[in-house]
């Protein structure tokens, strides 16, 4: 171990019951824990921290590693794995399964969460958009939009006649067979090679966890996930055995909720209710003193003036005085004078 | 490219007709004009329809590519049909009825995509990534190879076109800014699983040949036998013994042996 300080670990913060709703940052955080890494996380959700200006990073002393790949290979290097048991075929297997997930999972990954109209608007956009730091919210969500839709589009299809919705059919036939075969390769094992987990159960953890936990509407992958019992045991069985909600996230989660309960419903419509009837309340008030000024009092007051200005030039030095009561003083005056 | 009704009439009719006479392999000319990635590809093909045992005959079209449903080579017309690429070409000969996979497990299969996938995404990847990135061999190779067959100002168009279009393709997968350097690695990386995998076996799974052999094989013998500028790929693929002898293996037996042409 190098031993040059402690390693930081940048990804998106979590959601939905997830340590993070980022596929490779989920997967680097639960690699860390089957090794055992001694990882200080910090949910940036910032990703300028990053060169590649994509999350998870992981910065030990000088070293700063992005792709998940590099990642996974850093840690090996300094003798964190999870891969150590592992005979050669199966190392052999993690490299070819690794690449499976990407060429087929991934692409209809990326397009359930970036592409499909309704769940970008609903939820990818919203989360993305509450999450990044101030200046980036505005357009990270249409930048990574773009780079998913390229993804998909431009490495699928180089053709001018294979149409959109082809390739749509494509993916998602893809995706599923893919996770066919992941499923019959876990079989009713534990996890994939054996009773220990190791990198192609964290990605295939990071892959599938968002699918199956996230809010995707009407997501063919979600539907044909359940019905692959083991994997989705799988991930639950990771949640639970690697990612126990910490005392801060039962806190907050529970502070939530009671904040939840406060709000009826009518208040969860309406958050500004007060406020926008105190307002109208003020706006009606000031339209209705604005009119009496207008139609009837303005005369009073002028008549008031005329009366009150015509005599003023003897007693110029009072004008401040100029209410209710020197009108009668004055008045008395006047007529003393008379 | 299929929808689920295409698929059922394709069934449909495949019942009445498994393997017509006058299946043709459409692709561009070997000796002049085709580019090594592509060469590849359609050697996969042929590969796997000489292990299927499958009948047919090649056509060499200079614009193999513009006839193709996805724009790809090569394609084969299989009756009414025209199906292009290698996964597409192997699932259509599925349904006829002509598999290489039935003897195996599930848990074999879904091995065998794995590493399919694997060659698909890494030598694929860097085929093009040499042929069409690497300035020296794009400019003494692949785009006079590739213009060699129209006339100018086309010649030079067309290639510079191509270009544009795997490099988009290579950067949306984040292949295009890696480094020659990079790419052996990755090609070595595949190559030790790859060889791992096959170990001391005559075929990847076990004495009997699979789709998966039929690609590594197009790749590889591709890469080992192409006279490239630069030729540190096949040097990379030199260093598994048992890769060069698995593709000596499948050389002799479906190609020397029967004098089928590559």
């Amino acid at each position: 171990m190098a031993g040059d300080g402690e390693m930081e670990l940048h990804v998106w913060k979590g959601d939905w019951n997830l340590p993070s709703v980022d596929p490779n940052c989920l997967a680097a955080l639960a690699y860390c824990k089957f090794a055992g890494v001694p990882v200080c996380v910090k949910k940036t959700n910032n990703p300028w921290k990053s060169p590649s200006g994509e999350l998870p990073v992981l910065i030990h002393g000088k070293v700063t590693e992005t792709s998940i790949n590099n990642i996974f290979g850093y840690l090996r290097k300094q003798n964190w794995g999870s891969d150590f048991d592992l005979t050669n075929k199966q190392s052999a297997d993690v490299i070819a399964y690794t690449s499976l997930l990407e060429e087929k999972l991934l692409p209809a990954l990326l397009h359930s969460w970036w592409i499909d109209g309704k769940t970008y608007v609903d939820v990818t956009r919203p989360w993305y958009a509450k999450a990044a730091p101030f200046p980036l919210n505005f357009f990270l969500p249409g930048q990574k939009q773009r780079q998913a839709s390229d993804r998909v589009y431009t490495s699928k299809g180089i053709g001018e006649n294979v149409l959109d919705t082809e390739i749509d059919a494509k993916i998602y036939k893809e995706a599923k067979e893919c996770l066919n075969h992941l499923s019959y390769k876990l079989g009713d094992q534990d996890f994939f090679f054996g009773s220990s987990p190791s990198s192609l159960d964290a990605l295939v953890f990071g892959f599938l966890a968002p699918i199956l936990n996230a809010p995707l509407p009407g997501s063919q992958l979600t539907n044909h996930l359940r019905g692959c019992p083991n994997l989705c045991s799988l991930c639950t069985k990771i949640i639970q055995r690697f990612f126990p909600p910490s005392a801060e996230d039962i806190d907050t989660h529970k502070k939530e909720k009671q904040e939840e309960k406060k709000m009826s419903d009518a208040s969860l419509d309406f958050p500004h209710k007060k406020r926008n009837m105190f307002l109208s309340a003020i706006f009606a008030a000031i339209a209705m003193v604005g009119y009496a000024f207008m139609s009837g009092l303005v005369q009073i007051e002028v008549v008031d003036e005329e009366k009150e200005s015509s005599p003023s030039p003897a007693k110029p030095s009072e004008p401040s005085n100029f209410e209710f009561q020197p009108l009668f003083t004055e008045d008395d005056e006047q007529q003393e004078d008379s | 490219m299929s929808s689920i009704l295409i698929e059922a009439i394709q069934t449909e009719l495949g019942a009445t007709e498994r393997w017509p006479d006058d299946v043709r392999l459409y692709q561009p000319y070997p000796n002049e004009q085709i580019v090594f990635p592509d060469y590849a590809s359609c050697l996969s093909v042929k590969t796997f329809l000489h292990m299927c045992g499958l009948k047919f005959g090649v056509e060499l079209r200079t614009n193999a590519e513009e006839m193709s449903p996805s724009g790809k080579v090569p394609f084969v017309k299989i009756g009414p049909f025209l199906v292009s690429e290698i996964e597409p070409i192997i699932a259509f000969i599925n349904t006829r009825g002509f598999q290489l996979n039935q003897d195996l497990t599930d848990t074999q299969r879904s091995e065998m995509k794995a590493y399919m996938s694997l060659v698909e995404s890494v030598l694929v990847n860097s085929e093009l990534h040499l042929a069409w990135l690497n300035p020296e061999v794009v400019n003494e190779v692949t785009k006079m190879r590739y213009g060699s067959v129209y006339a100018w100002p086309l010649d030079k168009i067309l290639p510079w076109k191509k270009q544009r279009e795997v490099r988009s393709r290579l950067d949306s997968v984040g292949w295009a800014k890696k480094s020659i350097d990079e790419v052996c690695d990755e090609i070595s990386t595949c190559c030790q699983a790859l060889s791992e995998r096959l170990d001391k076996q005559q075929y990847f799974f076990g004495d009997r040949p699979t789709e998966l052999d039929a690609i590594v094989f197009g790749h590889l013998y591709t890469i080992l036998t192409t006279s490239l500028p630069i030729s540190r790929f096949a040097e990379v693929i030199r260093e598994f013994k048992n890769l060069t002898d698995f593709c000596q293996r499948i050389d002799q037996k479906y190609f020397k042996d029967r004098q089928n042409d590559y």
